[in-house]
């Protein structure tokens, strides 16, 4: 149920304003958006805006996360510009007595065949636009009116761009929160007496376990924080209960197992990883008398503002929250902790107040992606099909931090669950999902479980096809009746030169492939086992399956980045801590891929049919490449790595 | 508090700050420059990068006192009035950008790079910019972005 007037405006100068509660990452929606509405309103894409996740102009919105934006919001966005143009076309039908099929639009016009045209913003002058948005209205696509629109990357490279603490609010303090060493640690005592005597302090607020410092300067605020003395108690966090899903629980598993012809049992294992955002978390509050004002880089706007007036104790409409520019954050900002920091310090003193998290903050005391174990036994049949697979996965919950027991199974599906049943024909399957608590904080985190799931089953299948003696690509192919599907392997493996690859001299590549969220994707790793040893990923092919593109750069510009991100889980990425304590202070601790480890060359290729409806292109690259890069090292190298990241010690036979 | 005369983008500017405030606070705080950014505060990631004489300097790791009186160039410095350098038509041009929060480091780093070596290979490109960091994973057009206004000046 949704609205034009709630979605689509019309000014007087002719610009269309779109709304979405959805927000801007970095991973390109506003651009895709305005192609999608200039597209449906055939006017050039310069005079689309695109208004993001303000909760005083959009409707509710869940939450930007699962490449969903433009499957969703988009089409809803295409729809309710189709719908305006209906409209418009109908208004001038009206005024000039002619029939709708008489008319045509152009370049923001209305126009007769007679030569009589009358400007969209004319049209939506005398009434505003209004109507339910039908469900099945006709997207005519326009060609040629949608071109590039620079000023995005214009206000990048000129430094004008403004990201959430680059913002301004008049009368602004800066804050700073003392996080815990450990996760619900308890604050046993504060000696605030060196802190409140650094210059320019206003306040040091203390509240239970929550304590935090207001000053005039950011770098006041950072000294006067240092400065607090404080004793931190054990955590009050209660174990919660385990929680466990049986996603399939076929009969007859033994006796497939028995008959089998070739079995893998090996066990696949992933570490915490950080989401760690180039730029730390922050926000800034303006609590006053009635309620509150947030800039917030949040990718859950709505949720953001339900959990601040939770805080007030304000009804929801009291609180304005406004997306502001958020570096790369991969799930990090489903959470709003940093804004209701900001709101605590901002009642208290009665200011707006920004707070900007230290890179220590961000990587000691931000939520971080699950470990995830997969135990996993399979086996074929002489032909090389799947008569069984079987699954034991043990992970930590992703965005709930209450009673697991209370989880509901469709939250486990969406979440630890995602992309733990094979893309393939499996006669019998037994794969169950156990979520234990975590001791760090959990997160969402590019593609929840799905890359650390794919790591495990497209390790898996290259194993039983090593034993079988079967190629990789054939193995794939005849596990699968997925046209789709079997469109992207034969692509990847026609533009990568799949039959006639290099081998030996410690260069090998690997095959691996994903449905995540109805995008197909399948890739090739390339990778050499340099002396050290480590592993180099010199090449990546990616073959992909969005259905119709929206914006061919923007998509390519994600895969690329999703398979840099991939390659980083694999060969550096590891959150370390000692029971809770996260060990993480600095980059130096906590290495992400740099310039020397990212592929040479990628190559990205669609298989847009131009007819389907578009899906999503921000995550599904990122989960299938973990498996390409093991299934190369093991094919450069004969060495199965089952973990991540690659360590030397493994790369040396020894294990580790 | 100690007074100074910066140079910053070509206009003179007097701060006033305690002595040893690095110079990305002075940027950010005092002159209101915010393309620099605070990244990580330690010299690890790059997003502070500013040019001083010329060279890629860390900001956020710069004492003021080390920089009085010496040209400072920060990224909002790199254009000519509307006129874009021929590396920042370059990032647009090849998309070398998705959240853009790294962008001005690098550009900062590269600005420098073409300064010294106008026709740098791809590895020198890499192993000059290795230590700004990208979260985003745009590595590989950020080097083709280089080298296409590499090409532009030859």
């Amino acid at each position: 149920m949704s609205r034009l007037e709630d979605r689509l405006r019309i000014e007087p100068d002719g610009t269309i304003v779109a709304y979405s509660g959805k927000v801007e990452l970095g991973q390109g929606i506003r651009v895709a958006f305005a192609r999608l509405v200039a597209s449906a309103l055939q006017v050039p894409i310069a005079r689309v805006r695109i208004e993001l996740g303000d909760t005083a102009t959009a409707p509710w919105d869940m939450g930007t996360f699962g490449s969903l934006s433009v499957r969703t919001d988009g089409a809803l966005l295409a729809r309710a510009a189709a719908f305006a143009r209906r409209c418009l076309v109908e208004r001038a039908a009206q005024r000039w007595g002619s029939t709708t099929e008489a008319l045509v639009t152009t370049d923001g016009f209305v126009q007769a065949p007679d030569g009589r045209r009358q400007s969209y913003a004319e049209l939506a002058g005398a009434a505003p636009l209004v109507g339910e948005i039908p469900g099945d209205i006709a997207i005519v696509r326009a060609v040629g009116v949608v071109e590039a629109a620079p000023d995005e990357r214009r206000a990048i490279v000129t430094g004008a761009a403004r990201f959430i603490a680059d913002l301004q609010v008049p009368g602004m303090l800066h804050g700073r929160v003392l996080h815990p060493p450990v996760h619900g640690a308890r604050l046993l005592s504060v000696d605030d007496s060196a802190s409140r005597a650094v210059s320019g302090v206003v306040a040091v607020v203390h509240d239970q376990d929550f304590v935090g410092v207001v000053a005039q300067r950011t770098a006041q605020a950072r000294a006067a924080i240092d400065a607090l003395v404080v004793e931190w108690g054990a955590s009050s966090t209660t174990a919660a209960t385990e929680r466990r899903l049986a996603l399939r629980d076929d009969p007859g598993i033994a006796e497939a197992t028995a008959g089998a012809t070739v079995i893998v049992d090996a066990a696949y294992e992933l570490p915490h990883v950080a989401n760690a955002p180039l730029g730390p978390s922050a926000a800034i509050a303006d609590v006053h008398a009635e309620g509150a004002v947030i800039h917030a880089a949040t990718q859950r706007p709505f949720g953001v503002r339900d959990d601040v007036a939770r805080l007030l104790g304000v009804p929801p409409p009291r609180v304005r929250v406004i997306a502001a520019r958020a570096a790369g954050s991969f799930g990090r900002n489903n959470n709003g902790d940093v804004a209701l920091e900001a709101a605590r310090l901002s009642r208290a003193v009665g200011r707006p107040v920004l707070i900007e998290w230290s890179r220590a903050d961000e990587l000691r005391a931000a939520p971080n992606r699950p470990r995830l174990a997969a135990h996993i036994r399979a086996g074929l049949d002489p032909g090389g099909r799947i008569v069984v697979w079987s699954s034991d996965i043990v992970t930590n919950p992703h965005v709930y931090f209450g009673d697991l027991a209370q989880l509901p199974d469709q939250l486990v599906a969406m979440t630890c669950a995602r992309n733990a049943v094979p893309s393939y024909r499996l006669p019998a399957a037994h794969i169950a999902v156990t979520i234990t608590p975590a001791v760090i904080r959990t997160a969402a985190l590019r593609s929840l479980s799905a890359a650390p799931n794919v790591f495990a089953i497209e390790s898996a299948i290259d194993e039983l096809a090593a034993r079988a003696g079967l190629d990789p690509l054939a193995m794939r192919l005849r596990n699968t009746d997925d046209p789709r599907l079997v469109r992207v392997l034969e692509r990847v493996a026609e533009r990568s030169g799949w039959a006639q690859q290099p081998r030996g001299a410690g260069v090998g590549r690997g095959l691996a492939c994903a449905i995540y969220n109805d995008t197909y994707v399948a890739q090739v790793a390339e990778v050499e086992v340099e002396s050290g040893p480590h592993v180099h990923v010199r090449r990546a092919w990616c073959a992909l399956d969005c259905g119709t593109l929206i914006d061919p750069d923007g998509a390519r510009n994600q895969i690329e980045g999703s398979i840099v991100h991939a390659t980083s889980w694999a060969l550096v990425e590891q959150l370390r801590h000692d029971a809770g304590r996260v060990l993480a202070r600095s980059w130096d601790d906590y290495p992400i891929a740099r310039f020397h480890d990212a592929p040479t060359a990628i190559d990205v290729v669609f298989t847009d049919d131009g007819v389907t409806a578009p899906t999503g292109v921000g995550e599904p690259a990122a989960v299938p490449f973990g498996a390409a890069i093991a299934n190369a090292v093991a094919a450069a190298c004969g060495i199965r790595v089952r973990t991540q990241p690659i360590t030397a010690q493994q790369l040396r036979g020894s294990g580790g | 508090m100690t007074r100074l005369a910066l140079s910053v983008n070509g206009v003179e500017r007097a701060v006033d700050v305690p002595a040893g405030t690095t110079l990305l606070d002075v940027l950010r705080d005092e002159l209101g420059l915010v393309g620099a950014k605070r990244g990580c505060g330690e010299g690890h990631c790059g997003a502070c990068c500013v040019l001083v004489e010329g060279r890629s300097t860390r900001s956020c790791v710069t004492r003021i006192e080390e920089v009085a009186a010496r040209p400072i160039v920060t990224v909002e410095g790199l254009a000519t009035g509307d006129l874009l350098s021929a590396l920042q038509e370059a990032f647009i041009a090849e998309g070398a950008m998705q959240c853009g929060y790294c962008t001005p480091g690098l550009l900062i780093a590269a600005t420098a790079l073409l300064a010294r070596a106008p026709d740098p290979t791809d590895d020198e490109i890499r192993a000059t910019l290795d230590g700004n960091l990208c979260r985003c994973g745009v590595y590989g057009r950020v080097v083709r972005a280089v080298r296409r206004a590499a090409g532009g000046a030859r």
